[in-house]
């Protein structure tokens, strides 16, 4: 029985939080900072063809403005495509021009409104089908120059930033076998992640040894210095990279983006460091967004709801830079096929470059796309077969020791649980609450898969100090899921330590190891099992210390919350104690672990396939939704959701619950509210006035229900949670919405015209 | 031009000296460096920036500097006494109302308002208090149950 898994530690970040201690990177300050601010792109593709900076270099406080032609390099940690500013083309609205350090905002502000640019526009494109076309205008020309990893193929001469395709068995075959052949299209809308705390970064230049530091809230601080370093032919070790707390990511502080031109600047102003905080029109405008696509899936079916064969063409809107969208999208696509058995597979997948704001990565890394629908055609065929839709998914859905697509083994699912326990709390198969006037009530169901990124790599470093306090070292980021309190809770209960006394800084990444990035929920099981084999190392010592000490067999004693018992003879001494007489003139013991699942038997997938699609864990998870329909406003009241995730073992049910609710929410807003009204690519709405946001007014019932379906190899059996969270969600309240009216929304967002319009056809 | 005005933050009297267009919220984050109040939007849309102004739950964003003259403003720096927390602070914190923490001053500063006026609210009353704070991470359910824990004890 294990003394701190399982439980509600309260997070180690919540004292410095609710006092506002915290420092998040808009807080840093830095002696004789500068501040940025910059001339960005009214144009969606346009050739630059005269800058004219003079008039912000005469304004007085002015120390450095800089144009691509000063500072010409290119970034992209998948693709290297996007210059740190533009040079000579810009291929979006909102793409930074010209930068400026001064030493006020104000003055940084004033200065770049005198910058005259003089663009001689080009054709451009905004709708990634028409980007398809043969004729439409080219983004990327020199797209086969680009340096990219040879897993994003693309094709020059046209705006397919990458295409990838997967096959198993034989569609053609599957769909001739079939009682039916469903081919149905959906869309899901692009959105903003929009963090409170809005993209932020400070740098400093050394011009002695021409490194840099940077302070960020990114969730990848090493693979920054690396995209960093790659970009400007510096080795990583003169990249610094310190992290702060993060005011929400959600993917979209995963590349660089305000570090990008805080850099740019820093080479310029003789040391000074430069600090640059995107306004909220910047967020909602040029920071990036999830991809929106066309998702088109045709399925076959036996009569029985006996999933076939599926073939799908997917098409995701890049916008004008690759960003993460490369590996997004062949994540997404490649699990388009949902959480099922289907023999026969088929899917092309095409990430198309348009002239708009940059699309990355967001919650749920292209499986809340694929999600939508491949769920909403679930419950498609679920209405035309007769079949209730639980049934259905119940019938077709992955349990242990099934394969994934690639053939790999699939441990710990529990999936089947998800599906039976949110279908119970929401109600399923009971009477719902009878039609009053207007109003009508619906249910309705969804479920997801949701991999890691695999395979990856986890580093730390604990410490035992002199007086037997413990400090976890690690580059997980505390992006406000509670990374830092699970990792000191495994910490804890493998030292034999109380979690609430172990201090995990902030990382810093030329003292904390390495960790691949705070994304895919993969921090738990990767980092977890990195301070799990410290932890038992530290543990180890401190024990052979103790018998040193107190002349015993190290064998004989154990550790719990810092104190120390020998088998048969009971507490003895507490580690301090121990540690003072071991170190009287100070001293430390220092432990490293690292974990990596590459080479484990549990990846292994079919000859033949791509193992690149084993995941080293798999999450499921189920949301169930009641809503209710005004038939006369078309508006959608979210009156319930219950969220059943298969997490492995929970390490901390709060913060497990913290997840599963603000994902309830976010999906919600994401579904029903959020929308950009985009004119040529320029963002309209941006404003919080505009773009809107769920408020506390529109939290529905939330009943968060966490499955524990143990992983093998998972740290106290931890899986993770938070990426899958959002997916469900939008399906979910769809099929709800067709259960209450009768009427199926296949485009995102869900908007009471969309309703109205769909009644006006087939009024309910 | 700057001129001299006088308030208090935080219990305690202070002399500042401001630009007419400084606002509320430049002088406690930049000025004063009270960098707990939080700027989610600078334009009122999100209430991340709220204080105290007399009790009551102002967007600092929105307020000039000139004219808290002679009034009384609470940032979330001044709600602790010592290394007491207010019964909101560790109410949020037991309760998991926190989770990247952007929104964790305004929502508490603009609770205790609530709960100085209303020591009993419901949860309907709690919601329309705290809607004008967004909270992305979506911890509202929890921000809710923290509210209502604080709450003081009938006796
Ligand atoms: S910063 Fe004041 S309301 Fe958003
Ligand atoms: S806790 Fe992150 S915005 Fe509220």
């Amino acid at each position: 029985m294990e003394t701190w898994i399982g439980r509600s530690v309260p997070r180690l970040d919540g004292r410095e939080k609710v006092t506002g201690q915290a420092v998040y990177t808009v807080d840093v300050e830095l002696p004789n900072m500068l501040h940025a601010a910059v001339l960005r792109s009214t144009r969606p593709h346009a050739r630059i063809v005269d800058l004219d900076v003079s008039g912000a270099q005469s304004v007085p406080g002015v120390k450095a403005v800089v144009t691509g032609r000063d500072f010409p390099y290119t970034h992209g940690g998948m693709i290297k495509d996007q210059p740190f500013i533009a040079f000579d083309r810009v291929r979006y609205v909102g793409e930074v021009v010209a930068a400026v350090a001064a030493e006020t905002e104000a003055i940084a502000q004033e200065a770049a409104a005198r910058i005259r640019v003089r663009y001689e526009d080009l054709a451009a494109v905004f709708d990634p089908k028409e980007a398809l076309a043969a004729d439409a205008p080219i983004l990327h020309e020199g797209m086969a120059d680009y340096p990219h990893s040879p897993l994003y193929e693309n094709i020059p001469g046209t705006n397919v930033c990458t295409i990838r395709t997967f096959t198993k068995g034989d569609v053609q075959t599957g769909f001739a076998e079939a009682d039916a052949v469903y081919d149905d299209e959906f869309y899901i809308h692009a959105v903003a992640h929009t963090p409170m705390e809005t993209h932020a970064a400070v740098a400093q230049h050394s011009p002695a040894d021409g490194g840099y530091t940077v302070w960020s809230s990114s969730d990848g601080p090493h693979r920054r210095s690396k995209e960093l370093a790659e970009a400007l032919g510096l080795p990583v070790n003169k990249v610094r990279v310190l992290s702060t707390y993060s005011g929400g990511g959600f993917g979209g502080k995963g590349t660089l983006v305000a570090e990008a031109t805080v850099v740019a600047l820093a080479a310029f102003t003789g040391g000074r460091p430069v600090k640059m905080i995107f306004s909220r029109e910047e967020e909602l405008s040029a920071a990036q967004t999830r991809h929106a696509a066309y998702l088109r899936i045709k399925t076959g079916v036996k009569k029985d709801g006996t999933l076939v064969a599926r073939s799908a063409d997917l098409i995701w809107d890049k916008g004008a830079y690759a960003s993460k969208g490369p590996d997004v999208t062949y994540r997404g696509a490649m699990t388009i096929f949902g959480p099922y058995r289907i023999p026969n597979l088929e899917v092309r997948s095409r990430l198309v470059y348009t002239n708009k704001q940059i699309a990355g990565a967001y919650r749920g890394y292209g499986v809340t796309q694929v999600t939508w629908a491949c769920e909403a055609q679930m419950d498609m065929i679920a209405q035309r077969l007769g079949i209730d839709p639980v049934a259905l998914r119940l019938k077709n859905c992955y349990v242990e020791n099934d394969t994934f697509i690639n053939g790999q083994v699939m441990k710990a699912v529990g999936l089947t649980e998800t599906l039976q326990r949110a279908a119970r709390e929401i109600g399923w198969g009971t009477p719902k609450a009878a039609a009053s006037g207007p109003l009508r009530r619906g249910r309705g169901i969804a479920t997801t898969l949701k991999g890691t990124a695999t395979p990856t790599e986890s580093q730390c470093v604990i410490i035992a100090a002199m007086d037997g306090s413990v400090t976890l070292l690690t580059s997980a980021v505390e992006v406000g899921a509670g990374q830092h309190t699970a990792l000191a809770q495994i910490a804890a209960e493998t030292i034999g330590v109380d979690p609430t006394t172990i201090n995990v800084p902030n990382s810093d990444t030329f003292n904390t190891p390495y960790q691949f990035g705070t994304t895919s929920s993969r921090v738990t099981f990767h980092d977890g099992n990195a301070v799990r084999r410290a932890g038992e190392r530290i543990r180890k010592r401190i024990l052979e210390i103790a018998g040193e000490i107190l002349q015993t067999d190290p064998g004989r004693l154990s550790m719990v919350n810092g104190r120390i018992s020998e088998e048969g003879v009971g507490e003895r001494a507490g580690i301090k104690e121990v540690f003072s007489q071991k170190f009287p003139r100070g001293g430390m013991i220092v432990e490293h672990g690292s974990y990596c699942p590459a080479g484990s038997e549990l990846l292994k997938a079919d000859p033949g396939m791509p193992q690149g699609l084993s995941s080293a864990f798999w999450m499921f998870a189920t949301h169930a939704a009641e809503v209710e329909v005004d038939v006369e406003t078309g508006i959608v009241k979210v009156l319930k959701v219950a969220a059943a995730h298969d997490v492995g073992r929970v390490v901390n049910p709060q913060l497990c619950e913290q997840q599963i609710e603000g994902s309830v929410v976010m999906g919600i807003s994401n579904t029903l509210m959020e929308e950009f009204k985009l004119d040529r690519g320029r963002v309209l709405n941006n404003t919080l006035a505009d773009y809107k946001l769920a408020t506390m007014m529109d939290l529905p019932e939330i009943v968060a229900i966490m499955v524990e379906a143990g992983h093998p190899e998972g740290p106290y059996g931890a899986k993770g949670a938070g990426e899958p969270a959002v997916a469900p969600t939008a399906p979910a309240i769809a099929g709800a919405i067709f259960d209450a009216i009768g009427v199926r929304i296949t485009d995102l967002p869900i908007t009471p015209e969309k309703i109205r319009a769909a009644l006006k056809k087939a009024p309910c | 031009m700057k001129k001299p005005i006088e308030l208090t933050v935080n219990d305690e009297l202070m002399q500042v000296e401001v630009e007419p267009q400084t606002t509320l919220l430049e002088l406690i984050r930049d000025g004063l460096h009270l960098t707990g109040t939080k700027e989610g939007c600078g334009m009122g849309d999100c209430g991340t920036c709220i204080v105290l102004v007399d009790g009551k739950p102002v967007n600092s964003c929105l307020m000039l500097a000139a004219d808290a003259r002679g009034r009384s403003v609470t940032t979330i720096e001044g709600l602790a006494k010592g290394a007491e927390l207010h019964p909101l602070q560790q109410s949020f914190i037991d309760q998991g109302a926190v989770q990247c923490g952007f929104c964790s001053p305004a929502m508490i500063l603009s609770a205790k308002a609530l709960l100085d006026e209303d020591p009993h609210p419901t949860e309907e009353t709690i919601k329309r208090a705290l809607s004008g704070v967004l909270c992305r991470c979506g911890s509202y359910k929890k921000i809710i149950a923290a509210v209502q824990a604080a709450s003081p004890k009938e006796s």
